[in-house]
């Protein structure tokens, strides 16, 4: 591989690593911001430090992309940076449409589409994309849903007849360590897909063997791009999950994220692995929906599930067109050189203009 | 994996509902003079948040060691 593709795929892949720390912010934070359980800038400061923090924790880094759903060995620099560019498009339009949506799926999908485009059917494992992507995203929802919903049920019964004062600030200091857990485990496990894929880039150029550490650069500026991102918040979704999808109590919000990081965790546990995202998403509908079938609001939980249908077509076809681009202008580095600079002059375009206006880069409105 | 996280979920936020009723009462029994009650509310508080800090610990253990 080329030193300049080398250091494009890198640099993408940190990118990714930036979306996916703002796109997921939402999932730790939301409801402890919603419901006062701490001020946002506190909730986000926390949850970028323990992202940061769980990118050096974790034991394993994940040494393959999208690893049996496609062709290990037919991936190449610029199928992953093609992919890459995929998946962090899904995640800006999720994240203007203010729609959580999971940043892995997008990551797969991306690879899936250039894949495809790259080396044809034969590039895509049509039992991994089942196994692996819709299985998951069928399960986690509904389970977190179930789970949130009956936990919510058991606290109410419990502290029902207790003053409302003691619950309320009892709940708001169970989140911090819920929203903690959360935020941990994110860094322990979407640090690790970045580091991964630099990973594979630097053996792939030759600068590493395979059996090699990965190189305390790379887990330090893993880290600080998902922390960066975390920081800066997205904050469209945020407010979606915060306070859109329902009108959360303290103890709604200890339930979904209680039940939510124990489902993670447990799939986690059993080899299992599901998306953040979903879990949390479903464990707010499920801890509204206990109360009140009419507290959530489903026509915007139908928006999101959607979103989550077109996560993977809508990546792949992203990442599909991407490749197509780069090897129309060159298979070397001319290709992802010119859409690099594309993409970024595009990118600066859209968001200077929002800065020049002085408005904040991912605030609501 | 379905069971592990039903119970998992449900047991940690029924564990911090016990600790926060053992807290609350507790304190409502020491103001009205039961120190009885106080003594053994408190410690319902004590024991729950102890489980409860037991399962955040394999929480974290359990995001150390996953491959």
């Amino acid at each position: 591989m080329d030193d300049v593709v080398l250091w494009i795929v890198v640099a993408t892949a940190l990118a990714f690593d930036f979306t996916n720390g703002f796109h997921d912010t939402a999932n730790a934070v939301a409801t402890s911001i919603s419901t006062r359980a701490m001020p946002p800038r506190v909730a986000v400061g926390i949850a970028a430090v323990l992202n940061f923090v769980g990118a050096f924790l974790s034991l394993q880094v994940a040494a393959t992309i999208a690893k049996g759903i496609v062709q290990a060995e037919l991936i190449t620099p610029s199928i992953v940076f093609a992919g890459l560019i995929g998946a962090i498009a899904w995640n800006l339009a999720t994240w203007f449409f203010g729609l959580p949506a999971s940043s892995s799926h997008a990551l797969i999908g991306g690879v899936i589409g250039s894949a495809f485009v790259a080396a044809g059917p034969k590039a895509v494992l049509g039992g991994g994309i089942v196994e692996k992507v819709i299985v998951p995203a069928l399960i986690a929802p509904v389970l977190a849903l179930v789970v949130a919903g009956l936990a919510i049920l058991l606290a109410y019964r419990i502290v029902g007849r207790l003053a409302p004062g003691p619950v309320t600030r009892g709940f708001r200091l169970g989140q911090i360590v819920s929203g903690s857990l959360f935020s941990l485990s994110h860094g322990t496990n979407d640090a690790q897909k970045t580091m991964g894929i630099i990973f594979l880039a630097l053996v792939a150029n030759g600068n590493l063997a395979k059996t090699d550490d990965v190189p305390t650069w790379v887990v330090l500026s893993a880290a600080t791009a998902i922390a960066l991102g975390t920081y800066v918040g997205g904050w469209r979704i945020i407010r979606t999950m915060g306070t859109r999808i329902i009108k959360m109590d303290p103890a709604q919000g200890f339930a979904a994220q209680g039940a939510g990081a124990a489902v993670i965790l447990s799939a986690s546990h059993a080899g299992f692995p599901l998306s953040t995202t979903h879990v949390i998403s479903g464990a707010i509908m499920g801890a509204g929906a206990a109360k009140r079938i009419s507290a959530v609001r489903w026509g915007l939980a139908g928006n999101i599930a959607v979103a989550w249908v077109l996560t993977l077509p809508a990546a792949a076809a992203v990442g599909g067109l991407t490749y197509a681009v780069v090897a129309l202008i060159g298979s070397k580095e001319a290709g992802p050189l010119v859409v690099s600079a594309l993409l970024l002059i595009a990118l600066t375009f859209t968001f200077g203009r929002r800065l020049l206006a002085g408005r904040p880069l991912t605030a609501e409105g | 994996m379905v069971w592990e996280s039903l119970l998992a979920g449900v047991a940690v936020t029924v564990l911090f509902s016990l600790v926060i009723v053992g807290w609350a009462r507790g304190a409502e029994a020491r103001r009205d003079g039961h120190g009885a009650a106080a003594t053994a509310y408190a410690g319902l508080a004590v024991l729950a948040l102890a489980v409860f800090a037991a399962a955040v610990v394999l929480a974290v253990t359990v995001m150390l060691n996953k491959s």
